[in-house]
């Protein structure tokens, strides 16, 4: 899967979360430039991800992720990794 | 809502951040917990709503329960709680374990605990509790042996539940959500997600937020008087496997053993409910006869006939006949369940009576139990000794209407019912009810003399007097006593007079009063009397018995002015009545001295 589809279907994830269609995403966002993006918006973020791709993050990757630039690498490892 | 399918995690935790809530009966729920309970709030709070109630959450600080129960002027109080729901996890007790070591009673102590905050919230609000249990943990440091072992770290969790159910089972105001139930069901596996509890001391792995907020409403409903009171059953391959029109009862599959034992199981579940209060009705298209005979003659059918309160079984639409069982029963749609293997007909119902539970049904009958199970559908916040009687009494009132209705000829009907009839004269035992009777029948009643127990007395003492009441039986129960006749003997003019005839309206249209009057003149014609009269006086209300004489071919003899009516029969031109009630045999006394 490319680096466009993982951000496609993140970006719809996003979305569905945050409960807006105006939301988009590019490798630099971070939890500061998106509106309501606090801990707990992250955890549900996570769950979400996590089923969408059907991959489980470490505590660290969770935690620790930069951007959304960052947690594409990590669903793209993950996911080469399993399949 | 009849949709018992729960949604998971993301979708509800979305709906539940900004549902409305508008114009729906408020419920203050406050919620304490050890663990953080912030994304379970909007779980619970779309639950609620989708069940009807806006709910106004309460959530307390962090690992605060303490603090807040012990404070008569805590925020807790403030809020004015209608439900407090205490969540103990696991994880938080595990730290305290730990630390404690397990020398002294950690049993003892943690169980003290929780009753202590029962009981200062008891002294300062009256609002109803759930406590959870503990999730039995994962951690073994001794293998299987951890339960052996007394002072091991599953062991304790294991006695420390038996003490919050024991404790709980003290205190009416203290329901218990059983969290290690819900978590052994879907797995402690994934129950417990550490990352989360780490991260955010999550009470446990969001994807299981839904059943835990499931569970909770469904105890707070049930304690606001929600429940399912009857269950409306179809029957070939929902009660049994086959068709039992085209297979016969031979045919169906009801063993306990080899393919008929998904369907015994789900019988035996069934029949673990009506003993448990909840009202079986059956609802299915078929022949009556047809649909009665596995009931009736099949040796390994669970339910018999008498555990069904309203046998519905006919070719109109389920709806309908759904429709027909609530009104009988005087219940809500709300809480009836439909249960029925058919998907067209659950989706009928569910258009027609949106009301109406109507879950899936798993496609194998052998998760039918599990489902049902699963669904939690029979929540309850107390159990009466008089849940087990309920269906009984409830059979024997109603199952006779639905009786009616699926005979196709009434005659049938009347004769299956096995009607008995004891006649017989006042008795001092009986007065109680022949007064109330008296004072309180309306409609059949020829004469309306309101006699008190004094006047029965002298009735029954009077030998020129008759005074009879009728008792009256059926295959489905006692009516008890229904009718009063008093009868006057005047042998200077050869006749019986009939003064009073009154009878309960709940058991017209079945031959009583055609039996009754096919005895009292066969009483007249053992007496040797030539004529039997009497008399019709009208009032606001007995119009239904305006031509009762009449009926039995009695000739009137005057019209009053205020419309009462004398009326005459002679014996020997007396055409007896065909019924379906045979006597009761006792010894009868029927006119003092003269028998």
């Amino acid at each position: 899967m490319s680096n466009d589809d993982v951000m496609t279907r993140l970006t719809a994830i996003f979305r569905s979360v945050f409960g807006t269609d105006k939301l988009n995403l590019s490798r630099a966002t971070t939890a500061k430039d998106v509106e309501g993006w606090d801990s707990l918006m992250h955890i549900n973020l996570i769950v979400a991800i996590e089923r969408e791709f059907r991959v489980r993050f470490t505590t660290r990757e969770i935690n620790g992720l930069e951007n959304v630039g960052a947690l594409i690498d990590v669903i793209g490892r993950k996911q080469n990794v399993t399949s | 809502m009849n949709n018992t399918y729960l949604p998971e995690y993301s979708e509800l935790a979305k709906a539940g951040r900004d549902c409305d809530q508008h114009g729906l009966p408020s419920l203050r729920v406050a919620l304490l917990s050890d663990a953080a309970t912030q994304l379970l709030v909007p779980v619970l709070r779309e639950l609620f709503r989708r069940a009807g109630f806006a709910a106004e959450i309460y959530e307390a600080p962090f690992a605060a329960i303490e603090l807040e129960v012990f404070n008569p002027s805590s925020d807790l109080y403030a809020f004015r709680p209608d439900v407090v729901i205490l969540l103990h996890s696991t994880q938080a007790l595990r730290a305290a374990f730990f630390h404690h070591g397990a020398e002294s009673d950690f049993v003892t102590e943690a169980g003290g605990r929780i009753v202590g905050i029962w009981d200062a919230i008891r002294s300062n609000t009256s609002a109803l509790m759930i406590q959870s249990t503990y999730v039995r943990p994962y951690e073994s440091l001794f293998g299987n042996y951890d339960l052996k072992h007394v002072p091991s770290w599953p062991n304790a969790v294991v006695e420390i539940n038996g003490r919050i159910v024991s404790n709980a089972r003290q205190q009416n105001n203290v329901l218990v959500i059983d969290v290690d139930g819900l978590a052994s069901w879907v797995g402690r596996r994934s129950w417990f997600d550490e990352r989360f509890w780490d991260l955010a001391k999550s009470f446990c792995a969001a994807e299981h937020l839904p059943i835990l907020a499931k569970n909770l409403t469904d105890i707070v409903l049930a304690a606001q008087g929600r429940a399912v009171k009857c269950v409306v059953l179809d029957l070939d391959n929902t009660l049994w496997g086959g068709i039992v029109g085209d297979d016969g009862v031979d045919g169906i599959q009801i063993s306990a053993h080899g393919d008929g034992e998904s369907f015994h199981r789900f019988q035996s579940f069934v029949l673990g409910l009506k003993k448990r209060g909840i009202l079986l009705c059956v609802c299915s298209k078929n022949e009556h006869a047809a649909a009665v005979k596995p009931f009736e003659e099949h040796p390994e059918m669970v339910l018999h006939k008498e555990d069904i309160t309203i046998f519905m079984a006919n070719w109109e639409n389920k709806a309908e006949n759904i429709k027909r069982i609530r009104e009988s029963l005087e219940i809500g749609y709300d809480s009836i369940l439909f249960l029925d293997d058919n998907p067209f007909e659950r989706n009928s119902v569910r258009a027609i009576l949106p009301d109406v539970i109507v879950p899936e049904l798993p496609e194998d009958p052998a998760d039918y139990v599990k489902a049902l199970s699963e669904l939690n559908l029979f929540e309850t916040t107390s159990v009466s000794s008089e849940d087990s009687s309920r269906a009984d009494l409830y059979r024997a009132e109603f199952g006779r209407r639905s009786a009616a209705s699926a005979f196709s000829n009434f005659e049938e009907y009347l004769q299956s019912l096995n009607m008995t009839i004891e006649v017989a004269r006042f008795e001092p035992s009986r007065l109680g009810r022949i007064v109330q009777l008296l004072q309180r029948s309306n409609q059949f009643n020829l004469t309306t003399h309101r006699y008190n127990e004094r006047q029965c007395e002298t009735m029954m003492q009077d030998s020129e007097c008759m005074p009879l009441f009728g008792c009256l039986r059926d295959r489905f129960g006692d009516h008890g006593l229904i009718s009063i006749i008093v009868g006057r003997l005047d042998a200077s003019a050869s006749t019986l007079e009939i003064t009073d005839w009154l009878m309960s309206c709940r058991v017209l249209a079945r031959g009583v009063e055609e039996y009754l009057m096919n005895y009292v003149v066969s009483q007249a014609a053992q007496l040797d009397l030539e004529l039997v009269t009497g008399t019709y006086s009208p009032t606001a209300k007995n119009a239904m018995v305006k031509e009762f004489y009449q009926r039995f071919g009695f000739q009137k003899v005057q019209e009053k002015a205020d419309g009462t009516t004398n009326w005459q029969l002679r014996v020997d031109g007396y055409a007896y009545r065909k019924t379906y009630i045979q006597p009761e045999i006792k010894v009868q006394v029927l006119v003092a001295g003269v028998h």
